[in-house]
């Protein structure tokens, strides 16, 4: 199979996928990016293995990437040029299958004009009109995108997907986030998690270059960008109450001060959500290791140390982070969301608090780390059933037989 | 039948538009309270009766890049939501209380689409117009290979605003099958299929007395060819309209061509002649055969439509298959014998040699062979041009479509929060 992989960032959801296809089957995958994301990086692997070529985009369009959200469709439009014009420029391109990542978006809307092979979308999720995403934070000061955007931004989704021939979501969840009319295109084919490389094991007890002494419980907080849908300031409160109550923890917080989803900067009417955060409260951050980012094999050793990991999040796709510490066997309190349900059955393979209680998120937590022991068949449930359910060895085969399903 | 007068929200980017009309109906007809809320107004002889009396006319305006005459096609979108956006501004600043019921069409400009923001318990009710297929329909089909690729990526792209406006809880409505077979299958049991009716009043068929279009009078003995449209353009078919007349004016010294439609072409799927007078440029390049006997009215009040429909023996339909237009139903509604171009859209209305006559569009010998018969044995076809207007008194006038559109209202309103809330 020839597989031409579309995609704003590389390697995001796909380059994994791609590698995996190619090591196990000798597919031959291609991709065609904007841009190499820092988050996650691509592996060394990834780069010797795959032919990634960038997307052909003005200087323009690559500095114009906060527009008001009247213009993303018009910058969406550009972005299928520049995949039409790139595509049309090698006419030795002949996929068996185009992968596009449908979420903002699948740059796919004119290529059936210079290709004949089927198009599937990754169908990563469909904003809500309310109470869910970026409209969940009404506690928040309001922002006054919030009314209109939502009813104009799912128009770069749906472009792509009334046109596609399939589309496949990664959870039930984000499936169900899709107009019901549009879901019997729709399947449900998770990517896979790397279970060899999040795994339980002993590792050094250092952690930013410091040793962490044996008696300190470890807390861990891990995001993309440290910021209100992913529930920053409210893991900043559930740290300040257990920071209270037990003397030996120390919260490790990864994640830049970059904001990914929502508009916490027209919330705060500042630069820096986590700069904001901090400055409504009064926190001993000698008890805190902030850092900006980790590298995948990094990752892997910050969740074998964590005694408890925390992860907060409004109902919207779930992050990499808590499969990750559901994969190393790691405690996970996670923020009581339909999203996390479909993953984490409280009590069984991990514990759930509703998001905004901050109290009952500190006093489980607190419960984890007097008494680990306790709580460690949660994290051995979870490790399990990542290996059994999400692991790649499970879902390579799965994404395998449904690619070939389509393109033929 | 429902009769209960309802408070109604309609909003479109011009008026009166397609929703002008339905909206009078629904004032004089039921009693309904009507704002009326657009950008662009026509001239008040186009205005409905109720303008002042019911219906209360609100102008919005529109900023940013809605303001600018011509954009790059790749904000398609954003101009839409300009439109959107100015609507919901007014609404916020005059706060028309209540409204039960909405009622828009954006034809692309989306400008009902942040009502609910303001009215979030209102039933919505959209009209549709066209869904565009990048290589089918309209002018598409007759696309050469010259044709500039970004003309199919437009269209491709075009349809967003109405795949959004689909997605916004509201109950979508459009006038044909035809229209609704356009959208993607996952749309189109949601729709209402309903015409909006033609006010069967103004098309009285004269059979006796002077013949005047518009105060001129035609002289007699003269046989009248008709052709009327919004704008004289490719799409509705002017090129084939003026090679038939002149075919006609060459074969029949008895024949009168009458043409009315204005300028410059504003469809945007006519890239070619966008904001050109097309009309001009094809009665120039084919200039007909006796000027004196083809009268070019260009646009006229709808008063004047209907004193050369009333008085046709001939209309001419030859538009590309795109949303028929409402000159067709006019016209059949008057009792004209009708020569239409044979597509898709066009056979919804038309049974050949049942209720007019349809032809290969394509074949200029047919057309003009049908139509001097036509005029050569007037009283042979006039049961074509009955049946025509019987069709459209039993299925499509006024009085038949709107009281079915109440209904919808009535239904929508009965389980709305807001009616209830609105009500003492």
């Amino acid at each position: 199979m020839d597989l031409l992989f579309i995609h704003e960032a590389f390697p995001a959801q796909f380059g994994h996928v791609a590698l995996e296809l190619s090591r196990r089957y000798g597919w031959k995958c291609r991709f065609l990016v904007e841009d190499l994301s820092r988050c996650p990086t691509p592996t060394k692997a990834m780069l010797e293995t795959l032919d990634i070529q960038r997307l052909p985009v003005s200087a323009e369009y690559r500095a114009n990437r906060d527009l008001p959200w009247p213009q993303m469709y018009g910058r969406y439009l550009e972005l299928c040029q520049a995949t039409y014009a790139a595509v049309r420029a090698r006419p030795e391109l002949k996929p068996d299958l185009v992968v596009a990542h449908g979420g903002c978006g699948a740059p796919t809307l004119f290529l059936p004009e210079v290709l004949t092979c089927p198009i599937v979308n990754y169908c990563e999720y469909y904003f809500a009109l309310g109470r869910c995403d970026i409209s969940y934070r009404i506690d928040l000061p309001p922002a006054e995108p919030a009314q209109f955007y939502p009813r104009c931004i799912n128009a770069i989704v749906l472009a792509s997907l009334v046109d596609c021939a399939s589309g496949y979501s990664p959870t039930e969840w984000q499936r169900q986030s899709f107009p019901q009319r549009f879901r019997p295109k729709i399947e449900v084919h998770f990517d896979g998690i790397d279970t060899e490389l999040y795994r339980p094991r002993v590792v050094p007890r250092v952690i930013a270059g410091n040793a962490v002494p044996a008696d300190t419980r470890i807390v861990t907080y891990v995001a993309r960008g440290l910021e209100s849908m992913r529930g920053f300031d409210q893991f900043m409160k559930v740290a300040q109450h257990i920071a209270r109550e037990r003397s030996q923890v120390l919260f490790v917080v990864v994640g830049s001060e970059l904001t990914y989803y929502g508009w916490d900067k027209l919330h705060t009417g500042q630069p820096s959500f986590k700069q904001w955060v901090l400055s409504q409260g009064s926190y001993d951050l000698s008890r805190f290791v902030f850092i900006d980012h980790l590298f995948p094999e990094q990752l892997a050793e910050l969740l074998c140390l964590s005694d408890l990991h925390l992860y907060l999040t409004v109902p919207f796709v779930l992050s990499w982070s808590m499969l990750d510490a559901l994969a190393s066997g790691c405690v996970v309190l996670a923020s009581d969301v339909p999203p996390v349900r479909e993953m984490i059955e409280h009590g069984r393979n991990g514990l759930v608090a509703p998001f905004f209680d901050t109290d009952s998120l500190a006093e489980t937590a607190l419960r984890v780390l007097n008494d680990p022991a306790a709580h460690r068949a949660l994290g051995v449930a979870a490790r399990a059933e990542m290996q059994a359910k999400y692991s790649l060895d499970v879902a390579i085969p799965q994404l395998k037989a449904y690619f070939e399903r389509v393109a033929s | 039948m429902p009769q209960d007068p309802l408070h109604l929200l309609c909003i479109e980017p011009s008026f009166p538009g397609r929703l002008g009309a339905v909206a009078d109906w629904l004032v004089r007809k039921r009693g309904y309270r009507c704002q009326f809320f657009f950008a662009n107004a026509a001239t008040p002889e186009h205005w409905p009766d109720s303008v002042g009396k019911g219906l209360e006319l609100v102008h919005f305006n529109v900023g940013g890049v809605a303001k600018e005459e011509r954009v790059s096609w790749t904000r398609v979108l954003e101009r839409g939501l300009c439109y959107a956006y100015g609507c919901w501004e007014v609404l916020e600043m005059r706060r028309p209380r209540p409204v039960d019921v909405v009622l828009g069409r954006s034809a692309g400009l989306g400008s009902a689409l942040f009502a609910p923001i303001y009215v979030p318990g209102a039933p919505v009710v959209n009209f549709f117009d066209y869904y565009y297929h990048a290589h089918a329909h309209d002018l598409a089909d007759e696309a050469g290979p010259d044709t500039a690729v970004e003309y199919f990526h437009w269209r491709r792209a075009a349809n967003a605003m109405d795949l959004i406006e689909l997605e916004a809880d509201i109950t979508p409505w459009t006038a044909t099958e035809w229209q609704r077979n356009l959208y993607p299958r996952e749309y189109r049991e949601d729709f209402v299929v309903l015409h909006d009716g033609v006010d069967t009043r103004r098309f009285t068929r004269s059979t006796t007395g002077p013949r005047t279009i518009g105060g001129r009078a035609v002289p007699a003995g003269m046989r009248v060819v008709s052709f009327v449209a919004d704008r004289l353009d490719k799409l509705r078919g002017f090129d084939r309209f003026v090679a038939l007349a002149n075919r006609l004016l060459r074969a029949r010294s008895d024949v009168l061509c009458v043409a009315i439609g204005g300028a410059p072409v504003r469809r945007g799927l006519d890239v070619q002649f966008y904001n050109q007078d097309y009309g001009a440029q094809v009665l120039a390049q084919t200039p007909p055969h006796d000027p004196n006997r083809f009268w070019s009215l260009g646009s006229v009040p709808p008063g004047v439509v209907a004193d050369l429909l009333t008085i046709s023996d001939l209309h001419i339909y030859p538009s590309r298959p795109y949303a028929v237009a409402r000159s067709l139903v006019e016209a059949m509604s008057a009792g004209c014998v009708v020569l239409a171009a044979d597509n898709e859209p066009v056979r919804e209305f038309i049974t050949h040699e049942q209720t007019g006559l349809l032809v290969n569009a394509a074949d200029v010998d047919a057309w003009e062979k049908l139509a001097l018969q036509v005029l050569d044995r007037p009283a042979e076809f006039r049961p074509l041009a009955d049946a025509a207007a019987g069709l459209i008194r039993n299925k499509y006038a006024q009085d038949v479509t709107l009281p079915q559109l109440a209904e919808v209202f009535e239904r929508l309103t009965a389980r709305s929060p807001q009616r209830l809330s609105s009500r003492p």
